[in-house]
């Protein structure tokens, strides 16, 4: 028992109630004590005092009469002892109660509390009732006063046995059976209290006091329930009985459970009455618009039916004992707030179809189950103060199902942004995602909810290292789309973009991205030779180019026009330098990430060369791409990519007439060169660019056979005839050569690079001298060094090394035994591998030139000259790396000199600086920054010490010398 | 190239919004400057005269920069490192550098203190003048002096008078700076 200061006090009062009239009556008469004693001695266990009152006889006052005489107050004493005799309480109780509750009515034990009133009991009871109170001043009767002091048995009875018992069954269990059974030991409980009272009492007093008397107790009872049960520890209990059948009545089970009922459905035949009542959304899409209204008010599954029986019995009993009211409403609104969010996440979660009919659905949810859950409880549950003015009214009104169902659209666009990402990835297959959230953006704390959340996402999943930066621009049109789609303003799209461009001015690569991907085509076509694939280039651009070109010309006024009778202000949110045709073109946000259109223009440029300098029969796609850019840009800004184009077409022009001017076409048809019959030259075609126009393009210089510098020479004076007062000058590292060898077993032919071709002359030309026939025919074997062709070719030796792996790749030359670096030609290939290697090359031919094809299409073969021509593919790979690396290093080397530029600059006017203050400022000054690191400046600077343009004073200052 | 300076049209609106309430287009303005002046150092580098250099402090404050003019051959100042210091106002180059020079000369355009008697530098001033065109003009001031209006009388008498007397002067008067740094 707990020992604290409350319950002594309300130890106290039961002790008071029930020995209230004892004192009074005791100084009135010898009976009276007497009386009095065993009353003291023990209210429970009467005995003597029995025989007294009942020799006694009661005559019934007249009702308004006063106590005069002695004898009045002995019979109004005795009376009062047999009635409270009566109703007083047996001590033990709550092990019974507890072992009672389950039985149906338990009629059997319950009796055992109801002795039915003896015959004196009913005297002295009606006695009492007319009887005017011992307390002068009250104005209740007798009966009153005996109920008054029956609450206070309660009150003692309860607190000494059941209190207890209940306590201990917190300890004991902790499920959620506990709380029905303490709801069924209460409701037993307080028919124990009740019944007797109700039974027997209350048909002595007067019919207008009856309900009243009853109500009294009850309160009584209600109080001493919710004083001895903590609400905290009741409180969980009975949210998770809710929850537990709120779930079933709400139809969440069985979304959760989605899985095992689509394969229970495909077993038994139930299909069609799950089909008739569902939550589901699928299930209720597919239904025809008046089954859709039916669907979740008809048919009801018989566990939801027995849930919600059971649901609201236990709430009755709750209601009974004094456990219902406001603080129950408090429980099941927070129940049905979790609930709400759960079916929706359950429900809903994934559902991306367009067109979305998921608020709709949501709305009959609500409406139908959810609403209906709620009234059908609150009637149950109401406050007791309320409890006899609304019985007919519905605790539910028709504005609160309103704003539940715009809680449940809220909650639909809190579970839509949380998976926003998602949704933008599977766009556009998630169509329906972004029409729910136009549902749910409508006021600006719900934008801005939005808007940050999605922009957190964003940070964490896209805009990070790890994304490519195709990835981040394919996502970001994406996005443009869709939030396009669910705000046509561009507001939220303009919130969001920031970030995103932001992020995306900040790489390298961007630029590069976008451009490639404008000039993809549209429709990849396998025949495409010397581009990478397309599959990895923003292949949406080009039609979005032409798509959005035709909008633009739509709606390009709406903003001026001012009959436009639709015409709304921008949202409050809007950013103050907001404007909307900023935002919606993809084309537009794309190419407006740069704030100067040069740098868009200059990557076009490097692109467009690259493309326009392989060797394909026409550039339609580059010329419908410029045109369409030319609409967008104006003709000024792109003029040098024009000249590009018409640098092409006009050289294709141009090539002729010079080659039938300088007698360089055999035959009238196209000749195929023959390289290996003598007397023949190659076939020599030439694009003429105008230097000015194209960008700076990265050259490997090389000395190209004489052979070709001769034809060069006469096509030079071809063109000088042409156009005077012009020059041609050959850019030997680009182009392309049709490489037909003629070996001992073998032919063998490709395009390939210039260099690619000169190397394997190198090792033909020297041949050639000693017969007279094809020169590969010879079976003396050349062998060359690295060394020896870098020099006789002027060539770097990394583009040397390069260019042989790759004809040791296409088994065309092999590496000496005798010594490294240095290669003969394979005359005839070993002759168990003939067959096979053949073929692979007639593989590699036709797929392309790369070398890692021409390996790989081949059969696999486990010898070991197989593995050496893939390990050479790969080495040869790894080799032209090297010397693209080398060149870019020499082009960086170029820019250096610039850097030593601003470096005396920086040390004749400021003086000698130690090696961190000149990478500092250079990083402050230089347009573009300074790419350079400490060590490779320290490095550079070593050299110009060498050089003696700068000292080393005290302090590793640097310093230049005058 | 460098996307962050003048990005305006991007950034975040609250940047953008405090940028409007706290005075007009300061910012703006010193971004166009800092532009233009690194255009301009870049354009020295690029194409340097002979003779003359500029390069901004050390601290990283473009709008202060350090000149070196170096005497023109044929000049009493041959041979001669003259340090020079430019402070560009906000509004550069709508309105002309405060150039100093801090080696101490002796010349008639030039007060003891290195202040400068330079139209251009004053109401002649041009948006179309530069660093460059400053400092070799300033440059050329050396070989030709201004003597019709002298900051210091003395030297502007002395120059038509007796140029090896005002040389031995030019050549008292100067210490070189790099000493002291």
């Amino acid at each position: 028992m707990i020992n604290s200061n409350p319950l002594n006090v309300g130890r106290r009062r039961v002790f008071g109630s029930v020995f209230s009239p004892a004192p009074f009556e005791a100084r009135s008469s010898g009976r009276g004590v007497d009386n009095g004693n065993t009353q003291a001695a023990s209210p429970f266990h009467p005995d003597a005092s029995f025989s007294t009152i009942r020799t006694g006889s009661f005559n019934s006052p007249q009702p308004g009469k006063s106590f005069s005489s002695t004898l009045d107050r002995e019979t109004w004493n005795q009376a009062w002892c047999l009635a409270s005799d009566f109703l007083s309480l047996p001590h033990a109780g709550f092990a019974e109660i507890y072992n009672a509750r389950g039985r149906v009515e338990n009629k059997g034990k319950a009796s055992r509390w109801h002795r039915p009133p003896s015959q004196e009991v009913a005297e002295a009871l009606s006695y009492l009732a007319c009887s005017e109170s011992s307390e002068t001043s009250s104005e209740l009767n007798g009966l009153h006063e005996l109920l008054l002091w029956y609450g206070g048995e309660i009150r003692r009875h309860f607190l000494a046995n059941m209190r207890q018992g209940l306590h201990e069954l917190f300890r004991r269990e902790d499920h959620e059976e506990l709380i029905r059974s303490i709801v069924e030991c209460l409701q037993l409980a307080r028919r124990m209290y009740l019944t007797p009272v109700a039974n027997h009492v209350l048909k002595f007093a007067e019919a207008e006091y009856r309900e009243k008397l009853m109500a009294q107790l009850q309160r009584v009872f209600h109080t001493v329930v919710s004083y001895s049960l903590p609400w905290s520890k009741i409180s969980p209990l009975i949210s998770v009985v809710l929850a537990k059948e709120a779930l079933i009545i709400l139809g969440i089970d069985t979304l959760l459970n989605e899985g095992d009922m689509d394969a229970n459905d495909r077993d038994d035949d139930a299909m069609e009455v799950d089909r008739r009542y569902s939550v589901f959304y699928d299930h209720w899409r597919n239904e025809s618009p008046e089954g859709r209204e039916r669907m979740m008010i008809e048919g009801e599954d018989n566990h939801v039916t027995t849930a919600r029986e059971r649901l609201l019995m236990f709430l009755q009993g709750l209601q009974q004992v004094g456990l219902g009211g406001d603080k129950t409403q408090k429980v099941f609104a927070s129940v049905m707030n979790i609930m709400m969010t759960e079916f929706i996440r359950a429900a809903y979660t994934g559902k991306w179809e367009a067109p979305s009919l998921v608020p709709q659905h949501l709305r009959h949810w609500v409406e139908d189950v959810f609403a209906r859950l709620a009234v059908q409880v609150l009637a149950i549950i109401h406050h007791p103060r309320m409890a006899d003015k609304s019985t007919n009214i519905l605790n539910v009104s028709f504005s609160d199902v309103e704003k539940w169902q715009e809680m449940g659209i809220a909650r639909l666009g809190t579970l839509r942004t949380s998976e926003l990402f998602d949704v933008i990835v599977e766009w556009p297959a998630s169509t329906g995602a972004i029409e729910d959230l136009r549902h749910f953006t409508t006021y600006p704390a719900a934008r801005s909810y939005l808007t940050h959340n999605f922009i957190t996402v964003l940070n964490q999943r896209l805009l990070q290292p790890g994304a490519s930066t195709l990835e981040i621009l394919q996502l970001y049109i994406a996005i443009i789309r869709a939030f396009n789609l669910m705000d046509p303003k561009g507001v939220i799209l303009d919130r969001i973009a920031r970030p995103i461009r932001r992020y995306l001015r900040d790489r390298d690569d961007t630029i590069k991205v976008i451009v490639s991907g404008l000039l993809a085509e549209p429709t990849s076509t396998p025949n495409r030779s010397a581009l990478p694939s397309t599959h990895d280039t923003l292949a949406e651009l080009p039609t979005e180019l032409s798509k959005a070109h035709q909008l633009s010309m739509e709606n390009n006024m709406s903003e001026l026009d001012w009959d436009d009778m639709n015409w709304m202000p921008d949202p409050v949110d809007a950013a103050p330098d907001f404007s909307k045709s900023k935002g919606t073109d993809v084309i537009d946000s794309v190419v407006s990430l740069f704030d100067s259109k040069e740098t868009f223009v200059k990557e076009l440029q490097t692109m467009l060369s690259d493309r326009l300098l392989q060797n394909r029969d026409n550039y339609d796609q580059e010329i419908s791409v410029l045109e369409l850019l030319k609409i967008r840009f104006g003709e000024s800004t792109l003029q040098a990519c024009e000249v590009m184009l018409r640098d092409i077409s006009d050289s294709r022009r141009v090539d002729a007439s010079i080659r039938r001017d300088q007698g360089l076409v055999k035959l009238p048809t196209r000749p195929r060169p023959k390289r290996s019959a003598h007397a023949s030259f190659p076939d020599l075609h030439a694009k003429i660019l105008s230097r000015f126009f194209w960008p700076i393009i990265p050259e490997q210089e090389f000395k190209i056979p004489d052979e070709i510098a001769a034809l060069q020479e006469r096509y030079a004076a071809g063109f000088e005839a042409l156009k005077a007062s012009r020059k041609l000058t050959w850019l030997n590292g680009l182009g392309q050569v049709l490489v037909e060898l003629k070996l001992a077993d073998r032919e063998f032919s490709a395009h390939v690079t210039t260099w690619q071709a000169t190397v394997i002359y190198a090792f033909q030309s020297d041949s050639s001298s000693s017969s007279s026939s094809a020169s590969e025919e010879s079976n003396t074997t050349t062998e060359r060094s690295i060394s020896s062709l870098a020099e006789q070719l002027s060539m770097t030796p990394s583009l040397v090394r390069s260019a042989c792996l790759f004809w040791v790749s296409k088994r065309i030359l092999a590496e000496s035994s005798s010594s490294s670096d240095t290669y003969h030609v394979l005359e005839s290939l070993p002759t168990e591998e003939e067959e096979h290697s053949s073929t692979t090359h007639h593989a590699g031919q036709q797929a392309g030139q790369s070398a890692g094809t021409s390996t790989s299409t081949g059969p696999q073969d486990n010898t070991t000259l197989t593995t050496s021509a893939a390990d050479a593919a790969a080495a040869a790979e790894a080799a032209a790396a090297a010397a693209a690396k080398e060149s870019a290093d020499a082009a960086a080397m170029e820019k250096m000199n610039l850097y030593w530029q601003f470096i005396m600059g920086m040390l004749t006017n400021q003086g000698a600086m130690p090696l961190q203050r000149i990478v500092m400022m250079l990083k402050i000054v230089v347009p573009g920054g300074f790419p350079f690191s400490n060590e490779e400046l320290r490095e550079f600077l070593a050299g110009m010490v060498a050089k003696g343009k700068v000292e080393i004073v005290s302090g590793g200052n640097y310093k230049l010398v005058h | 190239m460098d996307y962050t300076m003048e990005d305006t049209q991007n950034s975040a609106p609250e940047s953008l919004e405090t940028t409007k309430l706290s005075g007009a287009g300061q910012r703006n303005e010193t971004q166009s400057v800092t532009k233009r002046l690194q255009a301009e150092l870049m354009q020295l580098m690029m194409s340097p005269s002979p003779g003359i250099s500029a390069f901004p402090n050390a601290d990283g404050n473009l709008l202060a920069w350090t000149a070196t003019i170096t005497g023109p051959t044929e000049t009493p100042y041959e041979g001669l490192t003259l340090k020079l210091t430019f402070d560009f106002p906000n509004n550069y180059p709508y309105s002309p550098p405060t150039v100093l020079f801090k080696t101490p000369i002796y010349h008639p355009n030039v007060d003891f203190s290195g202040r400068i008697c330079l139209d251009i530098l004053k109401d002649k001033w041009s948006a179309v003048y530069n660093v460059q065109t400053v400092l070799v003009s300033l440059q050329s001031l050396l070989g030709e002096p201004n003597n019709a209006s002298p900051l210091n009388a003395q030297a502007a008498e002395l120059w038509d008078s007796d140029q090896a007397e005002f040389k031995k002067h030019v050549l008292s008067r100067h210490r070189d700076l790099d000493d002291e740094e």
